[in-house]
């Protein structure tokens, strides 16, 4: 886990590359990766490439970035883990591959050399990378299917920079920082800012699952390695009885153990954060199971909700009692959460309503001494258990009643009857935290209209689903997946974990994970959450399992004592609160 | 020690299971403590190989249900014996009337969850122990039954001696007209039912292989026409090989045929087939999700792929045709038969001290 930078002035005309730069971008990432920094720059001085580390796998030195390989020929940055890298690392040593280190990153240089960019179908993990190619005087850029890894790129078509944060880039003191209306408005309709915007009109986000080449021309054009729609759209049209050969309790502890194993692989002991929620209780339960001992969990506790459902501390601590796990149960206050606040926004690369729950469950983790945490994350995409699953085709529904949504007393109502005929305009109505329509109210009038109109919120919706993936619960897991986890909750959990030098893993957010189980999730819907829930041995306790779901918040309305804003939440007037912190 | 093996299949049977049933057969006669075997199998299809001189074969089991019935129930009049094995979940209901608690033996899917014949799903858990062909397989019958009493693992035999690295058939390379193409071989029932057996994902990563290599697709069945289809859809039909039904003395020399063995399949039980192309020396690819990990020893006899990964299985074969070297690995020896028969004989020790009655 790393943060990492990369500057290429690919045309002649441009100026060689600034080393103060390359070292400026790279020194602001410095929470990223604490325990070790670098910069590796080309003889002719058109290259610059950074990487500051934290280290988890091969804590030795040998395992420090920039790395070039024994031919002198190839050197990468690197940020993330490959999980299956001592499998791949076999390969390449049958076909005569020599390694000197133990770490990931040189099996990353060794398969560019083998197989070129087509060793990105092979990679389990989450990552971000650039490789630069001595001899073919380019650069190899990829990012991971899922995006969990962010990365960010700037071009002014004479010199590209690279780095895994926004604020990183600007860092540099060389990248206008000219607003850019889509990325703005996108952070009001959406609560995020949609990838490939940013709030900065020079910086754009390399999209999750992409990968390209950078030479004398520039970038080429990126191709996508891979698609969670396909995905779907495969297992529909396969209609093979491979999801039915097996229980599904039994398919899911063997596939998602296996995830689970992989992401355990480290050389620093591996905590939990843990919610009284299914997808992270079962994770613990299958962790335990996995590794015979119980990991170290971590939970959020808040005085405001104390007595009320939120309130997870009691449950997640039981079970942590019940299975033996060392669990830490901790007590965040509005003074903490006022005191932290400018660390926080400071470290907040992109505007976002979420976040803050991750960044105190993170600073939670790292005082007990914690680098690595596995997280929940991804179990309501991956297993149908959003509401949006059922609500997004009654929207559609509705929506296809005349006059239907005129006696609705939903604010939401007209957004039903203008965009709810199909289930990427329901999505939108769902998720939208401003429709387009009510920006106004936020932003000016000029900044608004030509936002929205770069943006096309709703054809950008649509795009995500245009491989279409055969059935509604197909078409929701990737809508869910590609858009609110991609840009909200993976990327709030990297910087929110990686400000207190806390590496988060996903196993349910894995691109083989959904692969096999895809069919089984087109078969058994929303009710996979309740085999993975049974998956357990033994099975979860049933004051878990029939627990209400209410999702991992924090009382943002009462620390700050929001103004209404006509939702429950008051999260229009926390994001009207985080623009004015982070995004202008 | 009299035994009893109520089976589906064995002498004149097709398939996996009948050949785990004459192994099984064979090895319990080796035992030196057994004095008759009993062997009453539910079907007889083909020409019968040659039965052991203490094994008692009842034919006439094999002509119905009823004729089943009957056939057992006379055995069980003429004689009492010491050990029942029933040779498939199917006839437990049958086993039942033995009024012995029998050794249970399961070989794959048909134990991967519960049994449609609630009866069944009961008596499994009055079985004396249950013996499973992989690991895999038990502990896939173990999540859902939660059978309590002892399991063993009884993995498949390979008699060597039968097969061994073999020059190209003539007669086959013309009749696939393979000559000068290197072949991958699949070798299978070709059913709806079965295409977990990753015929369909080879098929896949075929266009992005090399053009001079060929997929040849071994045995038959009502899938045929499907795959034919889709090979065609992929402009891979000219690549595609359906050699229809493979008689048993053609195996050998059809596994030599080919240059890698490759089955990513998500359902085999324990993948006998692997053990064959091994012992003709042919590199082999099977999946890391089902038996064909334990054929392969976890990857020590071979290569392990995840069949939902396309792009794995396609540099898996990539790598075996470049680097895979026609030769029998010495990990094979763990399935010797020799090694068979001991297991087997350890299990029948080991239950046998331990027999009850049907409760």
């Amino acid at each position: 886990m790393c943060g990492i930078s990369a500057v290429f002035a690919y045309r002649p005309e441009a100026p060689p590359v600034d080393r103060d730069e390359v070292a400026a971008i790279t020194q602001r990432m410095f929470p990223r990766g604490p325990d070790a920094g670098g910069t590796w720059f080309s003889e002719n001085g058109r290259v610059g490439l950074g990487s500051r580390r934290l280290a988890i796998i091969d804590l030795s030195p040998d395992g420090i970035q920039p790395m070039t390989d024994t031919s002198g020929n190839f050197v990468i940055v690197f940020n993330g883990e490959i999980y299956n890298h001592r499998d791949l690392r076999k390969r390449l040593e049958r076909n005569g591959a020599t390694f000197r280190t133990h770490s990931d990153t040189e099996v990353l240089l060794e398969m560019f050399k083998h197989d070129g960019p087509s060793m990105v179908d092979l990679l389990r993990g989450m990552y971000a990378f650039a490789i630069w190619d001595k001899r073919a005087e380019r650069m190899f850029v990829a990012r991971d299917p899922y995006g969990i890894k962010p990365l960010y790129i700037a071009d002014d078509g004479r010199t590209v920079r690279i780095a895994s944060q926004v604020k990183a880039l600007l860092a540099g003191g060389k990248i206008s920082r000219a607003a850019d209306p889509a990325g703005v408005a996108g952070f009001f309709v959406t609560g995020s800012v949609p990838e490939p915007f940013t709030t900065y009109a020079a910086i754009h986000a390399v999209e999750a699952g992409n990968c390209f080449f950078i030479d004398r021309d520039g970038p080429a054009n990126a191709f996508c390695h891979y698609s969670i729609a396909n995905i779907y759209r495969r297992a529909h049209l396969q209609q093979e009885p491979v999801a039915t050969l097996v229980e599904p309790a039994t398919l899911l502890r063997e596939f998602v153990t296996e995830s689970l194993a992989y992401h355990l692989f480290a050389d620093v002991p591996v905590g939990a954060f843990l919610s009284a929620g299914i997808d992270s209780t079962t994770l613990v339960a299958l962790m335990t199971a996995e590794r015979h001992e119980p990991p170290r969990t971590i939970t959020l506790s808040f005085e405001e909700f104390r007595g009320r459902e939120q309130d997870e501390a009691p449950l997640a601590s039981r079970f942590a009692a019940e299975i033996g796990a060392p669990h830490t149960s901790r007590i965040v206050t509005r003074e903490e959460f006022l005191a932290d606040m400018p660390r926080f926004f400071d470290q907040m690369d992109q505007p976002t309503i979420d976040g803050t729950n991750t960044w105190f469950v993170s600073k939670a983790a790292a005082e007990q001494g914690l680098k690595v945490a596995i997280s929940g994350l991804g179990g309501d995409e991956l297993f149908g258990s959003y509401p949006s699953f059922r609500e997004l085709p009654r929207i559609v529904r509705l929506a296809r009643v005349p006059l239907a949504t005129r006696i609705l007393r939903n604010p939401k109502a007209k957004s039903i009857a203008r965009y709810g005929q199909n289930l990427a305009g329901a999505y939108l109505v769902k998720r939208g935290l401003f429709m387009p329509e009510e920006l106004h109210s936020v932003l000016p009038e000029d900044v608004a209209r030509e936002g929205l109109q770069r943006l096309d919120i709703a054809q950008r919706i649509r795009n995500v689903i245009d491989v279409d993936p055969g059935t509604d619960f197909g078409r929701i897991a990737t809508l869910e997946s590609a858009l609110y986890m991609r840009n909200q909750l993976l990327r709030d959990t990297d910087w929110a974990s990686m400000a207190h030098s806390l590496e988060v893993r996903t196993p349910l957010v894995d691109a083989f994970l959904l692969r096999q189980l895809a069919p089984l999730l087109i078969v058994g819907g929303s009710k996979t959450k309740d085999y993975f829930a049974a998956s357990a041995r033994p099975p979860l306790p049933d004051y878990l399992r029939n627990r209400r779901k209410t999702g991992f918040s924090v009382p943002l309305k009462e620390w700050l004592d929001l103004p209404p804003d006509g939702t429950t939440t008051r999260m229009r007037s926390w994001a009207r609160h985080v623009f004015e912190r982070v995004g202008r | 020690m009299k035994i009893l093996l109520l089976c589906t299949d064995a002498y004149g049977g097709h398939g996996g299971i009948a050949l785990f049933n004459r192994e099984l057969i064979s090895a319990l006669a080796e035992l030196p403590e057994c004095e008759q075997i009993v062997v009453v199998p539910r079907v007889i299809v083909h020409e019968r190989e040659p039965i052991p001189d203490h094994v008692q074969f009842v034919f006439a089991a094999a002509r119905g249900r009823f004729s089943y019935m009957r056939a057992l129930m006379g055995v069980l009049r003429e004689t009492r014996f010491d050990l029942v094995i029933c040779g498939h979940v199917n006839l437990l209901p049958l086993a039942r009337l033995t009024g012995q608690a029998p050794l249970l033996i399961t070989h794959g899917i048909e134990a991967w969850k519960p049994l449609r014949d609630p009866l069944s799903n009961r008596l499994i858990h009055h079985v004396r122990g249950v013996v499973s062909v992989s690991a895999l397989t038990r502990d896939r019958f173990l999540s859902w039954s939660h059978f309590a009493g002892e399991t063993f693992v009884l993995p498949n035999a390979i008699r060597a001696d039968r097969y061994g690295v073999r020059s190209k058939n003539v007669d086959l390379v013309a009749r696939y007209k393979t000559f000068g193409k290197r072949v991958l071989l699949t070798l299978g029932r070709i059913v709806a039912a079965e295409r977990y057996k990753g015929f369909d994902e080879v098929l896949e990563v075929l266009p992005e292989l090399d053009p001079n290599i060929v997929y040849m697709i071994a045995g038959h069945g009502s899938d045929v026409d499907r795959l034919a289809r889709k090979a065609a859809d992929l402009g891979v039909v000219d690549r595609t090989i359906f050699t229809g039904f493979i008689e048993e003395r053609e195996k050998a020399d059809l596994y030599n045929l080919a240059d890698v063995y490759v089955m990513p399949s998500r359902g085999e039980g324990f993948g006998f087939v692997f053990l064959e192309a091994m012992a003709c020396g042919v590199p082999v690819i099977a999946s890391c999700h089902d038996g064909g990990r334990e054929a392969l020893l976890a990857g020590e006899l071979g290569t392990l792929v995840d069949p939902s990964n396309l792009a794995a299985i396609r540099v898996a074969i990539a790598d075996a045709l470049q680097h895979g070297k026609r030769q029998i690995p010495d990990g094979l020896a763990f399935f010797a038969f020799e090694r068979f028969s001991e297991r087997v004989h350890e299990i029948v020790r080991r239950v046998s001290a331990d027999g009850r009655q049907l409760r």
